[in-house]
């Protein structure tokens, strides 16, 4: 069986922990629960008749305070970058953890989650924003850990892209 | 059990020695809470895939070891699953007496201080953020209902010739393209937006048998009509509102020329505030392409060709160059508004 590790990065509140916990538990709870230091998941997939051990790194979202540990980032096969576009500052804060990730463990497949889909009526993401997601060019998918939505091709995708890299 | 061990338990602490790769034998006994999670195997903890987080950092924890740091290199904090609850634990490397060892600590009573801090943190800054959004949204509201209102009053004033309500508006949208084409934040590309359609406001104070006049006008006439400058600027003058000296400029240079021959003032070149050097370029494009008593609509090659004539003379060339470059966005704002 084959073992891969990805890590979630975002802004503090955009949902990572709650995108995991619909992932592995297919549950989603409504209040906001700050994460401290790292939690580890793991959930067993098979993909193209490969069983696949996804070990998920949900890491503390960041603040001007609470900066990313970049070493947590080692060894990993994969990132999901996840930004809120209800607060479109977390998306500077998402572009932001790209360049670092980047910077410290080169180009490995990558993911972006726009996040709470659900309250799509409420995303204010400016051109500037979007032209910049695309200049990532890295698939973006608009999910919802509160519904769901596109959460399994969220997970699924970024193993497919980790096993054909 | 000597004093020091039944200190580390006491802590929650349990320290390890290296013996081999990721084998470890306890030194201290190990605390209670950490019992449910660590199980020995031969009297030795060996760290594999099972606790990934701790197999993680026994790498940079090497790297520490073989350097003999007595300082400890934490590991900051993780959690585990164990029997349904989720426990906090850190670890920490350290170099002492020729030993390399690992404390690996139940955290529980630092963990709910740290989530405590992190939370009431995090739960005020989403406070914040989501008044600024509140705040944000009701001042969007108000600009578009001072816009709105303007632009009533202003197609009200415009219903005495024939300017429509639709021209006022491209003017304003018009200017907007181009003050964001030159990098203008987004407070002056409202300010202009709202401005640019007041430029003609003080032909209130003409009378009607110039305004709606036909034919051409005589020379005193002219210098009638002429005035139309000076009265908009002297209409909004002194508001201490920055729009609307923003729109004093306008009204008042709109028929200044890059090349000194306009009017009222005979300014020349940067003499002519920019925002008014913009709006006499937008104003005459949209008098061009459209209908007016004393002409038919020009196409907009025809009305490229009379523009480019006046570029260095009438216009400013730098922003007619610019005007050029956002034709395609300009075009599509008079497709749009129309009447």
């Amino acid at each position: 069986m084959i073992q891969k590790k990805i890590c979630l990065l975002g802004a503090f509140s955009v949902g990572k922990t709650s995108l995991i916990k619909r992932y592995v538990d297919s549950i989603f709870e409504e209040k906001y629960l700050t994460t401290v230091g790292v939690k580890i998941d793991k959930k067993l997939v098979e993909i193209e008749r490969q069983k696949v051990m996804m070990m998920i790194w949900d890491l503390a979202g960041e603040d001007d305070f609470c900066k990313l540990q970049v070493s947590y980032l080692r060894g990993a096969s994969g990132y999901i970058l996840v930004g809120d576009p209800t607060r479109p500052h977390t998306l500077d804060r998402l572009f932001c953890l790209h360049k670092k990730a980047q910077k410290n463990i080169g180009n490995i497949p990558a993911i972006i989650a726009l996040n709470k889909h659900d309250l799509c009526n409420q995303w204010s993401l400016s051109f500037a924003h979007r032209e910049e997601l695309e200049e990532l060019q890295q698939p973006i998918l608009n999910t919802s850990a509160k519904t769901g939505d596109q959460v399994q091709s969220l997970f699924i995708d970024l193993a497919t892209q980790m096993l054909s890299n | 059990m000597t004093l020091l061990a039944r200190t580390f338990q006491g802590f929650n602490q349990w320290v390890l020695r290296e013996v081999s790769e990721q084998c470890f034998e306890p030194i201290t006994p190990r605390p209670q809470a950490l019992s449910p999670l660590f199980k020995l195997d031969d009297e030795f903890l060996h760290i594999g895939e099972q606790w990934p987080f701790l197999l993680h950092f026994l790498y940079d924890a090497k790297a520490h070891w073989i350097e003999q740091h007595a300082q400890p290199l934490i590991s900051g904090i993780w959690l585990e699953d164990c029997q349904g609850k989720e426990i906090a634990l850190e670890a920490s490397a350290l170099y002492v007496d020729g030993e390399s060892l690992l404390i690996v600590h139940e955290i529980e009573r630092k963990y709910g201080e740290t989530a405590y801090r992190l939370q009431s943190s995090r739960d005020h800054l989403l406070v914040e953020e989501e008044l600024e959004r509140e705040v944000a949204r009701r001042t969007r509201q108000i600009i578009a209902r001072e816009e709105q209102i303007s632009l009533c009053l202003l197609a009200a004033a415009g219903c005495r010739d024939e300017e429509t309500g639709a021209h006022i508006r491209r003017i304003g949208l018009y200017s907007a393209v181009m003050a964001e084409a030159l990098g203008w934040g987004i407070d002056q590309v409202d300010h202009i937006r709202m401005a640019a359609p007041m430029h003609d406001i003080g032909k209130i104070g003409i009378p009607d048998y110039i305004l709606q006049k036909p034919g051409a006008l005589e020379n005193d006439e002219r210098s009638l009509m002429e005035t139309h400058a000076a009265i908009g600027a002297s209409m909004l003058s002194d508001t201490g509102i920055e729009m609307m000296d923003m729109a004093r400029d306008i009204a008042q240079c709109h028929h200044e020329r890059w090349d000194g021959s306009g009017y009222p003032k005979g300014l020349r070149g940067e003499e002519i505030p920019i925002a008014a050097r913009i709006t006499a370029i937008v104003d005459i494009y949209d008098a061009l392409v459209h209908k007016r008593v004393y002409k038919p609509a020009y196409s907009e090659e025809k009305t490229y060709d009379i523009m480019s004539s006046m570029s260095g003379s009438h216009l400013d060339p730098r922003l007619f160059e610019l005007f050029q470059q956002n034709l395609a966005q300009i075009q599509a704002i008079r497709q749009q508004v129309q009447d």
